[in-house]
């Protein structure tokens, strides 16, 4: 490296430097070409690094991020709490459907008595996805009845025994159920409102004179003052034999005002649509499908996440509402046939423990009478 | 295979691949640990060092290659950083022209004092060729962090560079 003097040294850097950032500056194809060939032969190296030096990274993450991860962890605790909360709000108001549901004669899970079991084993057999339970006749477990755990559904009933039962898992071929998919309502499009020129109508609320186009998701009431499934209250002085000018014209009802009627208006608008098709085990290594979905405009497009629940009726194989899984795949197909759905089941049949089993035999599962 | 040998032996060489593997610690470490919220420069050490270890010359020859290696992985225009480096390998060459039979402590000082002046020319540099927004007051932090830290790990460093940069008779 001698030999060079002081001058020429910075002559040649300064001079160097100028011409490349000059070409750098001008985009040049060989400075990008440089610095893509330094980059094919830094890169294996600086992964080996960021490999060798991770436990050090860690460590001092450890040290210097700790005040974070602690304010994080009680963040995170509080809202594990509130959602707790909301949990149990929710499970109240499950209640509440539930003691609707009998109220009206209809069927639910709270009327139907269960035996729990502890799996035992499990089918030696490739091709049939089984489990045993260790529990049978004696507890009133029969063939066709649903067999659940925390999670969901789990399967049925195929073989009882004393002490012993067979339970067909849902991912098994041999097993079909009719299920609901509870989908979102579309999004609701709002079209240009043709306002007739009478009086009542131009007193009416300036909302409803809008002409532009807007699409709306949040399901809302089209007539001002009312929020969907709230009665409107009658206003103290407006009675049928003293109507006031105001109360009669149609639409004159603002926020915050009432009517001299009591108008209700049903909340069906904003519920979840529900759709009907038929759930198919395809083996353990594979998710169910559900089948014959109908291409609904009313339904709208089905959602990955939608909740999947068992849809009962007469002769479905369990009860209605029994939690199955969700919507993790949607295979569209084209003219009528409606997409296929992928289930991602919500039990973990690969690891179960205790199971309940619904003590609901249903009609088609019923030996006949000799 | 004496001929491959012979160029691995040079200091250049020796040089680009001690600046390879310092500067993938840069890129993956010490762009991570950032101390008070400032990024640790290991690249810019290697050139103090050179500088210390071997004079105004090859330190600004080391710095420049030592910088343009940094830039090839950086955004900024290429040959910015080789200059910036090449200068303070430069002025940490010259210490051996200010100091008599420089101590361990002088080193270190003025190892540091070059660090942080190479972090104020960088952003002077990158103002000058265009880049806006990147003179600010947090620079002054920049310079005093990097220069303390650098400083701090003058000697080990300019051990390992007076190695590299040491003539192939020297080495054996």
């Amino acid at each position: 490296m001698g030999g060079l003097t002081r001058r020429r040294v910075i002559a040649i850097l300064a001079l160097t430097s100028i011409l490349l950032i000059t070409m750098d500056l001008r985009n040049s194809s060989s400075v990008s070409s440089a610095r893509r060939l330094f980059g094919a032969i830094f890169h294996p190296i600086e992964g080996v690094t960021r490999v060798v030096t991770t436990p050090i990274n860690n460590i001092w993450h450890g040290i210097t991020d700790y005040g974070d991860v602690s304010q994080d962890n009680k963040r995170l605790k509080d809202l594990i709490a509130r959602q707790e909360g909301a949990t149990i709000a929710n499970i109240a108001g499950v209640r509440e459907a539930q003691e609707l549901l009998a109220l009206n004669g209809l069927p639910t899970l709270a009327g139907i008595d269960s035996c729990t079991g502890q799996v035992v084993g499990q089918s030696p057999s490739n091709f049939s996805q089984t489990v045993e339970i260790n529990r049978g006749r004696r507890c009133g477990i029969r063939v066709g009845m649903p067999v659940l755990n925390a999670a969901g559904l789990i399967g049925k009933v195929t073989e009882s025994l004393d002490d012993r039962a067979v339970v067909m898992l849902i991912t098994d071929p041999a097993y079909s159920l009719s299920v609901k998919i509870v989908n979102q309502p579309p999004p609701k499009v709002t079209v240009p409102n043709k306002v007739p020129e009478s009086p009542e109508n131009q007193t009416t609320t300036t909302t409803s004179t809008t002409t532009t186009t807007t699409t709306t998701i949040a399901p809302k009431s089209t007539i001002p003052g009312f929020t969907p499934g709230v009665t409107i209250a009658t206003l103290p002085n407006a009675s049928p034999n003293a109507p006031s000018s105001e109360s009669t014209i149609a639409g004159d009802i603002r926020p915050g005002q009432g009517n001299v009627s009591q108008i209700t208006v049903p909340p069906g608008a904003n519920l979840p649509l529900r759709e009907t098709g038929a759930l198919e085990g395809r083996g353990l290594s594979r998710a169910p499908i559900v089948r014959f979905i109908e291409n609904q405009p009313r339904f709208g497009v089905v959602y990955i996440g939608s909740p999947i629940v068992s849809s009962g009726g007469a002769t479905s194989l369990a009860p209605p509402d029994i939690v199955v899984g969700t919507v993790s795949r949607i295979i569209s197909r084209t003219g009528t046939l409606g997409p296929l759905l992928e289930v991602k089941v919500a039990a973990n049949l690969e690891s179960l423990n205790f199971v309940r089993v619904l003590l609901y035999q249903p009609t088609t599962e019923r030996p006949s009478a000799p | 295979m004496n001929r491959i040998l012979t160029i691995a032996q040079q200091p250049l060489t020796r040089l680009f691949l001690v600046a390879l593997i310092v500067l993938s610690f840069q890129t993956t470490i010490f762009n991570t640990m950032r101390p008070f919220g400032v990024c640790l420069q290991v690249m810019l050490l290697l050139s103090t060092s050179s500088g210390l270890a071997r004079g105004s010359e090859i330190g600004a020859i080391a710095g420049f290659i030592v910088g343009m290696m940094y830039d090839l992985v950086l955004s900024t225009p290429l040959g910015l950083g080789a200059v910036v480096f090449a200068l303070v390998g430069y002025l940490a060459g010259m210490t051996n022209s200010f100091v008599h039979q420089p101590t361990w402590w002088t080193k270190m000082l003025l190892a540091g004092a070059a660090s942080g002046l190479g972090m104020l020319f960088m952003p002077l540099a990158l103002t000058i060729v265009g880049r806006e927004g990147v003179m600010n007051r947090h620079i002054l932090v920049v310079a005093l962090v990097v220069g303390v830290t650098n400083a701090a790990a003058t000697v080990p460093a300019e051990r390992l560079c007076g190695w590299v940069l040491s003539e192939p008779s020297e080495v054996r």
